[in-house]
């Protein structure tokens, strides 16, 4: 896995399509984002792991941002899986990034990934190299709704407690992009206490995840605590389905519900 | 929409074990005062049968 996507950018990059792609370098033992501007340069790429996406994982959409501030009239590639190219769709629509500017080079999962991350659909539209994985349900989210109410508010209680309000979980989120958080908000989550004002705290952050999480899972990665922030947003996105319709980074048309004000 | 607002909270409080009757969302007009004091004492007798917030109680502990 690999050779595809390092062909189909160095194509890119010679018939000076984009300025760079946004991918993964390997380098002394370590994976990290790099923009790779010279076609020469992609012998170091990485997919994350050895031979496929894995452990390594960066917002890349998140650098993107920065490089196309920076850089407004080029055209960038970015590598991107399933979730990632979600994320895209969504940054589109709430206009960070512009859609005439990005060219989306996918990966698709293999498996066990997909499985671990129980990912609703494992693989990106624009597949260039890898599979096309099938998606999983999620035994975590069926767990807890499994309790009764006191049990539920027990764990999450427990889980909430070991946070130590890093804002790890929002300064990783490709989909974070506010310039005033209402994190920061203190007449909405009270500051000078660790843990921190919960669960108040990761419910606000939950409610701002409705039509913009695209379920990467960066946020638990990031997090020292392993609170199970995923499940949490996974469970978010699964009510916004149901009762609203919505599935966050499945189209580029359909706007968030609650960004539009006053529609039904 | 401010219902499906209402709704999306109300399952989001059941999945972090909060009861989700303790939030309710209700159109009174200023020209309907006996239906606003219906609705506040019914709400008010809802939530004693629910009894104390479990948060508050973690909080006095």
């Amino acid at each position: 896995m690999g050779q595809k996507i390092r062909e189909y950018v160095q194509g890119l990059l010679s018939e000076g399509k984009i300025k760079g792609f946004l991918g993964l370098r390997q380098e002394h033992g370590h994976v990290m984002p790099h923009l790779f501007c010279d076609p020469g340069d992609l012998e170091h790429m990485s997919l994350g792991d050895k031979d496929g996406p894995g452990d390594a994982r960066y917002p890349l959409n998140q650098i993107l941002i920065r490089v196309a501030a920076v850089y407004p009239h080029d055209t960038f590639a970015v590598l991107v899986r399933g979730c990632d190219e979600r994320g895209l769709r969504e940054l589109f629509k709430w206009q960070q990034l512009n859609e005439e500017r990005v060219i989306p080079v996918g990966l698709g999962c293999p498996d066990e990934l997909a499985k671990a991350c129980e990912c609703e659909k494992p693989f990106p539209d624009c597949l260039i190299d890898g599979p096309q994985g099938e998606r999983a349900d999620s035994q975590k989210v069926a767990r807890i709704d499994g309790m009764d109410l006191e049990g539920r508010l027990a764990f999450w209680l427990a889980e909430f407690d070991r946070c130590i309000k890093c804002f790890g979980c929002r300064n990783v989120c490709p989909m974070c992009f506010c310039n005033e958080c209402s994190l920061e908000e203190e007449s909405l989550v009270g500051t000078g206490e660790i843990p921190p004002d919960n669960p108040a705290f990761h419910l606000t952050r939950a409610v701002h995840m409705v039509g913009r999480c695209i379920d990467c899972g960066l946020c638990e990665e990031a997090c020292p605590g392993d609170i199970p922030l995923r499940t949490l947003y996974k469970k978010v996105a699964e009510i916004v389905r149901e009762e609203l319709g919505y599935r966050t980074g499945y189209t580029v048309e359909e706007k968030s519900p609650f960004n539009i004000i006053g529609g039904s | 929409m401010a219902n499906k607002r209402m709704t999306f909270l109300q399952k989001l409080m059941e999945f972090c074990g909060m009861n989700p009757e303790r939030v309710r969302l209700r159109w009174v007009t200023s020209a309907e005062a006996s239906e606003f004091v219906h609705e506040i004492s019914q709400f008010v007798e809802d939530i004693r049968k629910i009894g104390p917030n479990p948060l508050k109680t973690k909080e006095a502990a």
